[in-house]
C-alpha cells in the first residue's frame, strides 16, 4: 500500500493505493506537489477495473447524503464526500490524465467550503503581487505567461483562487487584478464593475456539479471574489508591453 | 383581474450591482441581467407584495404610464417564471 501527499492551494491531499502503477503515475504527475504533514483529504484510488461501463460524460451529482457526490466519465468512477473530506476513485487505466481530471473535480467540490474557486486562468506572480489572467481555450492564457519572463508562473492553464480573511504569515500572494483576456490589435485595459465582471468570470469557474445549493454556494464565492478585486478587461498582442499598461490602469 | 404575488426561486442565487440584479438561474446556471425596472419587479417578489403594487411602484420611479408599465411587468414576469427564477400565486405567502 502506497501513501503519497500532495499539496495544492492549501490543501493537502492523501492519495492512497494498492496499485504500483498508480502510486508511480501520481508520483511523476505530482512531482513538485509532493507534500508532507498532516492530510486534509484522503483519496482511495482502487486498481484499474477495465471494461467498468462509466460514463460518457462527465457526471458529477449527489448520491447518498447531501456532502456526497457520485463522479463519473469513460475512465474513472468514484465518490467524494464533502463532510468526511474523503475520495474513493476506481480507474480504467493507471492514466495521469484520468487521476488528474478527478483531482480537478475533487478541487472544485472541495474548495466551495473553503470559498475557492477553480478557473480557467493562467495566474502570475509578480513583485510580490499575483494577477489573474482568465479565458477560455485560445484566448492568451499561455502566451501570457510565455512573455512574462519576470514573473512567476503558478500555471498557465486552471488556477486556484481562495478568498481569505486577513494576512496570516503563510499566506500566498495577494491577488490585485483579474483581467479577462482577448487577442487585440494594441494593448488596452479598461475597468469593469462587478456585474460585468461576474458575467466574465462565471464562465470560467470550473464546476461540474449541477444541484442548485452547490451552484448558488460557487455563484457566491465568485461575486464575492469581483466585488473584492480589481477586475478588468484586458486586450492584448503578443509581446510583453501588456504589463506597462496594467501597471498604469 | 385576481391579485397575484411573486415568489423568488430559493434555489436561485443573485446579487445587486449599481440597482441592477445578476440571477442564478439554476437549472442551466446561466446568469440573468437585469436593469432597474426588472431589479424593482425582482426585489419585490417576496410573496408579500402584490403585482399590481409592484406596477404602481414602477409608474412611480420610472415615470411610465399605468398600462404600458402592467403589460411590461407582466411579460417580464413570465420570463422569469419560465426561466425556473419565481412562482405566481394568486394567494399572500407566508414568510
Amino acid at each position: 500500500m502506497a501513501e503519497l501527499s500532495i499539496g495544492i492551494a492549501g490543501l493537502r491531499t492523501a492519495v492512497i493505493t494498492r496499485d504500483p502503477d498508480v502510486a508511480t503515475v501520481v508520483r511523476d504527475r505530482y512531482e513538485g506537489f509532493l507534500s508532507t504533514g498532516p492530510a486534509d483529504w484522503r483519496i482511495e484510488i482502487s486498481p484499474p477495473s477495465g471494461g467498468v461501463p462509466f460514463s460518457k460524460d462527465v457526471v458529477v451529482r449527489r448520491d447518498g447524503g447531501p456532502a456526497r457526490f457520485s463522479v463519473r466519465r469513460h475512465d474513472f468512477a468514484g465518490t467524494v464526500d464533502v463532510s468526511e473530506r474523503t475520495a474513493d476513485l476506481t480507474l480504467t487505466s493507471p492514466d495521469d490524465v484520468s487521476i488528474n481530471s478527478f483531482l480537478r473535480i475533487l478541487y472544485s467540490l472541495a474548495l466551495v467550503e473553503t470559498r475557492g474557486l477553480v478557473v480557467h486562468a493562467a495566474s502570475l506572480v509578480r513583485d510580490g503581487a499575483a494577477y489573474l489572467f482568465c479565458g477560455p481555450s485560445g484566448s492568451g492564457k499561455t502566451t501570457v505567461a510565455r512573455l512574462s519572463t519576470d514573473a512567476t508562473l503558478l500555471s498557465d492553464e486552471l488556477s486556484i483562487v481562495r478568498i481569505a480573511e486577513g494576512y496570516g504569515e503563510d499566506r500566498a500572494a495577494p491577488l490585485i487584478g483579474i483581467y479577462f483576456l482577448h487577442h487585440g490589435g494594441r494593448h488596452a485595459v479598461e475597468a469593469l464593475g462587478p456585474k460585468e465582471a461576474l458575467a466574465r468570470l462565471l464562465p470560467n469557474v470550473l464546476f461540474f456539479a449541477r444541484e442548485a445549493d452547490v451552484t448558488a454556494a460557487v455563484f457566491r464565492i465568485a461575486a464575492d471574489l469581483v466585488e473584492a478585486v480589481p477586475c478588468f478587461d484586458l486586450s492584448f498582442r503578443p509581446d510583453p508591453g501588456f504589463w506597462e499598461v496594467i501597471r498604469n490602469a | 383581474m385576481p391579485e397575484a404575488y411573486l415568489t423568488q426561486s430559493p434555489r436561485t442565487a443573485w446579487r445587486v450591482y449599481d440597482g441592477e440584479a445578476a440571477v442564478l438561474c439554476p437549472d442551466d446556471s446561466t446568469l440573468n441581467s437585469l436593469n432597474a425596472v426588472g431589479t424593482l419587479i425582482w426585489e419585490s417578489a417576496d410573496g408579500k407584495t402584490a403585482v399590481s403594487a409592484i406596477v404602481a411602484r414602477i409608474c412611480e420611479e420610472f415615470d411610465v404610464d399605468p398600462e404600458r408599465a402592467e403589460r411590461d411587468t407582466m411579460a417580464f414576469i413570465a420570463k422569469l417564471r419560465e426561466r425556473g427564477l419565481l412562482t405566481v400565486s394568486e394567494t399572500l405567502q407566508a414568510t
